[in-house]
């Protein structure tokens, strides 16, 4: 029997096979042409080929080219931009068509925009005006999302709570993905048991899901159950071509003292990553300073990758990325500027304290740096365990 | 915060959330002609036959409320201002979400399509019984009352030219792809109108494109998506055009259905209770339910503005969310403009400011139109010669032009309506609307206003609330049906010279339970 992910899956070939051979062919009929389109994207946002993903790209302009008033295709050429870390290209998509900024759905994505940017203020009112006008779950997420980053896990729970009370039994993917997010909160705050209740019901609602096995995997690793996790691990890159978790499992065999089972992934996972940046991508770059900071331990390059990240979006995790890539390279002063730069935005994790910790220290700040990590114990006792680059 | 994990990234531009097995299409309640063993009501809701005709979407819950009451008898002076008339909707509100208990009929459907169906509260007692759909029976209640209960798949009982209707408020969607980011082009701001406005090129009939609307959908034009005229379109015999065709849209169609036949000794033991108000609700179960692990909800203790409505609803409700309501016909549809957030059902008092300023909005368009074809209109539109486009922000201004529509009689075309001849009010528009409930009386036959029944033409109906009730055409009164009179329409300088809407179902109704034709 088919799990849910494989049917809806499936249910998007179908459409993807009806459509494929005329519904760009001119003389075009604008619902076929945005099924299709909105079709081809969903299918590479759900089996997260991001080589996939990017090939939407033409396939959108095509529709636009096809359609008269091809709104909802720059609203959903905006959304791939967003995913692909393209900020320049959601704000052009947005103005594209005059209806998009003013429009809900376009207001929500604009408040995204000011939080990737470091517009703290702005993406929090922006959010609270999107729900105000609009409360649909998606913005309740978003701005739960918001309020994780920013320390208020309580508050955050409590709005992804709010969120699934909007969804219906029509929409238990989306359900599935808010249990996720409930799932990571408790993993930040290292309530494994909670973390792993969310997950299986994330499972129960939306069976097969690559996505939750990924989350699943990384709590079991969290949990020392390493050869449960290797072995979920290793399921899941046979089916999702994705770096990061191929980085995951690599990093996970390497706790393990697997060193040269790990390597071929790490290697893998590197190339995935350089691949679309040679091509011009920029959806990696934060990934690249990870992993040449953590993995390789080359601070040269991860110094490099950060200055890149941050040039396109200047936010307190791609400020702490840099602070952290400086550290590696013994850039302890700038390391620290940088740091400083990411802790006055407000945001709380245990991760980014404990890195706090470990720059400050290494800036000769020991009192500082002792604050930092018990801090960084106080809100996760076990944030030293295994955890994945998100 | 690599941030691959945003809403985006389950969010789509398009819903793929198919919620309309919970689409409600209409109430109608009449009084049984069967009066043995005393009397008895029907009451019929139907909603989209999705998944299919005859099978029901086991992740919804239908709800029809059912509260029983006396008549409302007129006082001989009333106080007809603004300030007496939200009195009035205040005191209702009291009544509705105070000291009004509904009784309430609640259907669910298993994975098998057994429909669960119970009676909750009744003064004949509450019980539930598992049934089979799509075949009548005679269900006993715990008083001994036989109640007949249909579920299953109908022919849609709805005989309308809806497309004609959409015509008439320049409604984008019926006609045109309308982006969904492009929300402003739903009702165009264009004047509404029953006759096309000269050169209104986005909405005015197309002779070499008759389908459109009816299925056919053209892409939006370019340009503003405005109308500049000044003028009603005339053909060369001087003949305005009606935006309405009177072929009905729903032929052909099916609907899924909850159909009661209920003792109205089971609903009420006063003597005095003649009206039974009754409504629908759709409700689609939560995703939280659904995996059956439901969420502690700090939401409430959070959030007392829902707290209200949440200890109001019971354990299982909470299990579910309210989609759509259906009272009164045309009171979502034209008046409420559909939108999610009016979905109030009876409790539509916090609308009844916007309620008038949309009626001014109607009239303001409609009026003119009526006035252009020599009917006399009972909307203040000021003698404009054309239709206007107008909204109005303040109830104030609204409502000095609406009054005349709000507080006329709807007169019945004979007394076939009133069979025992009793002292009965006829309806006003005021009394119809709000509170969104289809009031059956039952001392009547139950045809609207004063309930409604499959046969009744409620499209044209509505329409008539428009006309001035006190004028008349040839010596005869204006009534609520006078639009299908063919001698009214063959004076009337129009084409084509049909009624609005088509005068009768496509199927014949059955004379007795489930009343509704059989399925296609």
């Amino acid at each position: 029997m088919n799990t849910d992910y494989q049917s809806e899956l499936e249910r998007i070939e179908k459409n993807i096979a009806e459509l494929r051979d005329h519904a760009l062919v001119p003389p075009t009929d604008t619902e076929k042409v945005t099924k299709y389109v909105q079709s081809v994207y969903q299918h590479a946002v759900h089996t997260g080929n991001l080589a996939q993903l990017e090939a939407v790209e033409p396939v959108i302009d095509e529709g636009i080219r096809q359609i008269r008033f091809p709104g909802d295709l720059y609203f959903l050429k905006a959304n791939l931009a967003f995913k692909l870390h393209r900020l320049d290209d959601v704000r052009r998509n947005l103005a594209a068509d005059p209806s998009l900024p003013v429009s809900p759905e376009g207001r929500a994505i604009q408040a995204d925009l000011d939080f990737q940017e470091g517009r703290y203020a702005q993406a929090r009112d922006g959010y609270q005006s999107a729900i105000a006008s609009n409360r649909t779950w998606d913005n309740l997420a978003r701005l739960a999302h918001f309020e994780a980053r920013m320390g208020d896990a309580a508050h955050a729970d409590r709005l992804y709570v709010e969120a699934e009370d909007e969804l219906t039994a029509k929409e238990m993917r989306s359900y599935a993905w808010v249990e996720l997010q409930r799932g990571l909160l408790d993993l930040a705050h290292g309530r494994h048991t909670e973390a792993g209740d969310h997950y299986a019901r994330a499972e129960r609602a939306y069976s097969g899901h690559w996505l939750t096995a990924e989350h699943q995997a990384e709590l079991l690793g969290a949990q020392g159950h390493y050869d449960k996790a290797a072995a979920l691990y290793q399921d899941i890159v046979e089916r999702v071509p994705k770096p990061e978790i191929q980085q995951a499992f690599g990093e996970l065999l390497t706790v393990m003292g697997e060193r040269e089972r790990a390597q071929p992934w790490l290697d893998k996972a590197l190339a995935g990553y350089l691949d679309p940046a040679q091509r011009g991508g920029v959806h990696y770059y934060h990934h690249l300073v990870d992993f040449y900071a953590d993995v390789l331990k080359d601070g040269d390059q991860a110094v490099k990758w950060a200055r890149k990240d941050i040039a396109l979006r200047d936010n307190f995790s791609s400020q702490a990325a840099l602070a952290w890539a400086l550290y590696r390279q013994g850039q302890f002063g700038e390391a620290l500027e940088s740091m400083n730069q990411a802790l006055a935005s407000g945001a709380w994790s245990a991760h980014l304290f404990s890195q706090a910790a470990t720059v400050y220290r290494a800036a000769g700040r020991a009192e500082d740096a002792e604050r930092y990590a018990q801090r960084a114990a106080e809100i996760n006792p076990r944030h030293r365990s295994f955890h994945v680059h998100r | 915060m690599a941030d691959h994990n945003d809403p985006n990234a389950v969010n789509s531009i398009f819903s793929d959330i198919d919620v309309s097995a919970a689409d409600l299409y209409d109430i109608f309640g009449f009084p049984s002609d069967d009066t043995d063993g005393g009397e008895k009501v029907v009451i019929a809701l139907t909603f989209a036959s999705v998944p299919e005709a005859g099978r029901l979407d086991p992740d919804m819950l239908y709800r029809i409320q059912i509260a029983p009451g006396r008549r409302v008898m007129r006082a001989s002076e009333e106080d007809q201002s603004l300030g007496a008339l939200l009195k009035y909707f205040e005191g209702l509100k009291e009544t509705y979400l105070g000291t009004l208990r509904p009784f309430e009929v609640r259907v669910t459907v298993d994975e098998n399509n057994r429909a669960h169906i119970r009676f909750i509260n009744f003064p004949g007692g509450s019980f539930s019984q598992v049934i089979e759909t799509n075949k009548s029976l005679t269900l006993q209640s715990p008083d001994g009352h036989p109640i007949k209960a249909y579920i299953g798949g109908r022919d849609d009982a709805f005989f309308n030219d809806l497309p004609g209707f959409f015509r008439s408020i320049n409604y984008a969607p019926q006609f045109y792809h309308v982006p969904h980011t492009m929300t402003e082009a739903r009702e165009l701001a264009i004047p509404k109108t029953l006759i096309e406005l000269e050169g209104n090129d986005l909405f005015n009939f197309d002779p070499a494109n008759p389908d459109w609307g009816h299925g056919v959908k053209k892409d939006l034009p370019p340009g503003p998506l405005t109308w500049n005229g000044d003028k009603f379109a005339k053909d060369k015999n001087g003949n305005y055009r009606f935006v309405y065709s009177g072929k009905d849209a729903q032929a052909g169609k099916n609907i899924n259905a909850i159909i009661l036949e209920i003792p109205l000794a089971y609903i009420t033991r006063n003597p005095e209770h003649r009206i039974v108000n009754c409504w629908g609700e759709s409700w689609v179960r939560k995703a939280a339910n659904k995996v059956e692990t439901i969420p502690d909800d700090p939401f409430w203790l959070e959030h007392p503005h829902v707290l209200i409505d949440a200890l109001k609803l019971d354990d299982e409700l909470k299990k579910y969310k309210l989609v759509d309501t259906d009272g009164q016909a045309f009171a979502d549809a034209a008046l409420s403009e559909r939108e999610d957030n009016r979905q109030m059902g009876a409790n539509n008092f916090w609308l009844a400011p916007h309620f008038i300023k949309r009626l001014a909005h109607l009239g303001m368009g409609f009026g003119p139109s009526i006035t252009a074809l020599g009917l006399k209109c009972s909307f203040d539109h000021g003698n404009s010669p054309v239709s206007v486009h107008k909204t109005f922000s303040s109830v104030l201004h609204a409502f000095p032009l609406v009054k005349p529509v709000l507080f006329q009689e709807m007169r019945m075309p004979d007394d076939s309506w009133n069979p025992k001849g009793l002292n009965i009010p006829l309806r006003r528009p005021v009394e119809i609307f709000i509170p969104n409930v289809n009031a059956i009386d039952m001392d009547t036959t139950g045809t609207w206003p004063f309930g409604r029944r499959p046969e009744d033409q409620v499209a044209t109906r509505f329409l008539s609330v428009f006309l001035d009730m006190n004028a008349d055409f040839k010596g005869k009164k204006y009534h609520v049906d006078i639009m299908n009179d063919p001698a009214v329409l063959d004076a009337l300088p129009l084409e084509p010279k049909t009624p609005p809407n088509p005068l009768k179902n496509d199927k014949e109704f059955l004379k007795d339970f489930p009343y509704l034709a059989e399925a296609h």
